[in-house]
């Protein structure tokens, strides 16, 4: 299921884990224990933000709802620890994690800066793979969020970027690599599907996210208003 | 709230034996709280809840009343003060749901007039308040032509008294929520009128004062005085302030839990009613792994629908339609489908062929593939695109005997019919079916229908 130099033997990941729900905790704790290493753990928005301070992790394992902080929850960590690097000079990423699959609780944390949206529901095996994406710098995009982006861009409408510099539309590439993806394909899947690297994959994903984030569409986060729940 | 369930079962039959029926006193009856009835008032019902929680006849309580009022104007004054101490009950109920009555006390109960009579009866006290208001406005005329025949009713002191007592009645009468309803038809508007109101009645009542305090007196002193009364206020005021901005904010946090407490109790009904439930089930079904990812799923589905706003309605639109059809499959053969569609567009014939398909080949992916099956659909302007995917060994199309129909006749024929296409492809890890229709057009040819 993964390209040989993500088996390969590598440091392991220091994660984070923020979660107000103690035994979904220890349940990633013991599922994933032994493949990353779980350096901090914190319970609601402020000391999720001192826990990354003083860890400095490469990814944070964040979930969308919390206590504390301004009532944002996920948001508010994101914007308290932002601009923090971990020791060899990578910037903390994020990973968000929810129960919800709520339109605008997606769209804010990505927004916020999450390298990308996973339910709660995923296989072990799943979140590893996504905690290691993310840790490299590469987005995860579950079907779910694939699926949002393509009604949130109009893309399933048809509207396609002319260039693909432009924030406010995809282009044809992006959104056939989202098409894809919420059809559950993997990213190696697509890159097969499409006679293209996973390395293109996963720079066409990230070019959504940079669009997902900077975009200024302004049906965005109307759109996401709007549509409480797919 | 007491309800029946909390008392301690009152032993009827062991009371009818040990003590002659006739022998309980009367004063055992429990005394209700003290309430102004909304039903079978003349002015504000004061002499009726004063009867009610008394046990005396109402009749002997508005003659003494009455009586009370003529030497001395005592009446008058206990009246309004019980008006402005005691809460208004409507059906026995007082405003904040509290009962006045002892629920476990069925005679009590009883005597709670019953809303169909109270309407006839209230329109005759709205006669009765009439010719009550015409009593007090003839009594006044007379007054004042006994005044001006000569004969002194004293007017000097009787005025600003009377106006004292309109403005206290002014001002307090907003305490009677149920009233401010009625005078003005609806809710809107009601905080200002009602402030509206306390300033007026309050105007009133302080200008009686001042003109009772400065009979005959020059304006200089009644400056003096109006100086020294605000001084008196303001000294109060600085005094009281804490302390009332302290009981404010209780009773704003009190009402604050108390709404959170009334949220609280709604979660927790439905809880009980779905999520315990789902629970139990699932402990008693703990060597059935199938059974309780199912029932998982099923509660999960529920929950979200009631956290959220409710799912559209399958009939009508295809989205819907075609995330009914998973949802289905998924409840009959227990594995998960994830489904994520965009778009959305009116159900019709075509769309209905395609969700029958769709559900086929769910059907197929759940029973030969294997987790994780996922559905995407996505409509736009050029049509309707759907897929169907799993991660089984898969199957070639070439491979399956003529015979068999499932595949063939449900899902291929079924699209073709419609004027769509279906297309199944062997992936190296698993199967996907994809499905399209064309877009909706006013001309659409009528396909033959399909009622498989």
């Amino acid at each position: 299921m993964t390209t040989p130099d993500r088996t390969a033997p590598r440091a392991r990941v220091r994660v984070v884990l923020v979660d107000d729900h103690r035994m979904f905790r220890s349940g990633v704790r013991a599922e994933i224990g032994e493949l990353v290493d779980i350096v901090g753990e914190a319970p609601d928005v402020d000391s999720a933000v001192t826990v990354i301070r003083e860890t400095r992790p490469a990814v944070v394992l964040l979930d969308v709802h919390l206590p504390g902080g301004n009532g944002n929850g996920g948001v508010d960590v994101l914007h308290g620890a932002r601009g923090l690097e971990t020791a060899d000079g990578q910037p903390v990423r994020f990973l968000a994690l929810s129960v919800s699959d709520a339109a605008e609780d997606v769209i804010a944390v990505i927004r916020a800066g999450a390298r990308g949206y996973v339910t709660k529901t995923i296989t072990a095996t799943d979140l590893i793979h996504a905690i290691r994406r993310v840790s490299d710098g590469d987005a995860v995009f579950s079907p779910r969020l694939a699926g949002f982006v393509l009604d949130a861009f109009g893309a399933a409408a048809g509207e396609i970027a002319e260039v693909d510099e432009e924030l406010d539309r995809l282009s044809a590439r992006e959104r056939e690599v989202m098409r894809l993806i919420a059809r559950g394909y993997q990213y190696k899947e697509v890159a097969k599907e499409l006679f293209i690297s996973v390395k293109t994959v996963e720079t066409h994903v990230s070019s959504v996210l940079r669009k997902l984030q900077l975009s200024s569409r302004h049906e965005l986060t109307a759109w996401a208003m709007g549509r409480r729940l797919l | 709230m007491p309800t029946p369930y909390e008392r301690p079962a009152p032993a009827p039959e062991g009371r009818a034996t040990a003590i002659p029926s006739a022998a309980v006193p009367a004063a055992a009856r429990p005394r209700r709280v003290f309430a102004r009835p909304a039903e079978g008032k003349v002015i504000a019902g004061v002499s009726a809840g004063l009867a009610e929680h008394l046990g005396w006849s109402v009749r002997w309580i508005r003659v003494a009343f009455v009586l009370l009022c003529i030497p001395t104007g005592a009446g008058l004054v206990a009246y309004v003060f019980l008006w402005a101490l005691s809460p208004q009950s409507r059906g026995g109920v007082i405003g904040d749901g509290t009962t006045t009555i002892d629920p476990a006390d069925p005679q009590a109960a009883a005597r709670v007039p019953d809303p169909a009579t109270t309407q006839a009866a209230s329109e005759e006290r709205d006669a009765t308040r009439v010719l009550l208001i015409g009593g007090v406005m003839v009594f006044l005329g007379l007054v004042v032509a006994a005044q001006s025949a000569g004969f002194n009713a004293r007017l000097g002191i009787l005025v600003p008294l009377l106006v004292v007592a309109v403005g206290a009645v002014i001002a307090w009468s907003q305490l009677d929520d149920a009233q401010r309803g009625r005078w003005l038809g609806n809710d809107s508007g009601t905080k200002r009128f009602s402030a509206a109101r306390l300033v007026f009645g309050g105007i009133l009542a302080l200008a009686g004062l001042v003109i009772m305090a400065t009979r005959g007196r020059s304006i200089s002193a009644m400056w003096d005085i109006g100086a020294a009364v605000i001084a008196v206020l303001a000294g109060i005021a600085l005094i009281a302030a804490p302390w009332m901005l302290r009981l404010w904010s209780d009773l704003r946090r009190e009402q604050a839990e108390l709404a959170r407490a009334t949220e609280r109790a709604d979660i927790a009904a439905h809880l009980h009613d779905s999520v315990l439930q789902t629970l139990a089930l699932i402990q008693r079904k703990a060597q059935d792994p199938t059974a309780v990812v199912q029932l998982a799923r099923a509660q999960e589905r529920e929950l979200r629908s009631w956290l959220y706003a409710a799912p559209t309605d399958p009939d009508v639109t295809l989205a819907a339609a075609v995330a009914e059809a998973a949802h289905e499959v998924e409840e009959l053969h227990g594995i998960p489908i994830d489904v994520v569609s965009t778009g959305d567009r009116p159900l019709e014939d075509g769309g209905q062929a395609l969700v029958r398909a769709v559900r086929e080949a769910l059907v197929n992916a759940v029973r030969h593939g294997a987790a994780p099956v996922s559905l995407y659909l996505e409509v736009g302007p050029s049509g309707v695109e759907a897929f169907v995917r799993d991660h089984g060994p898969g199957f070639d199309l070439d491979d399956v005997p003529e015979d068999r129909l499932g595949v063939r006749g449900s899902i291929l024929g079924r699209m073709e019919r419609h004027g769509g296409q279906a297309r199944v492809r062997r992936l190296e890890n698993g199967t996907e079916v994809s499905f399209a229709l064309p877009p909706i057009t006013a001309d659409a040819p009528e396909e033959s229908h399909d009622h498989a």
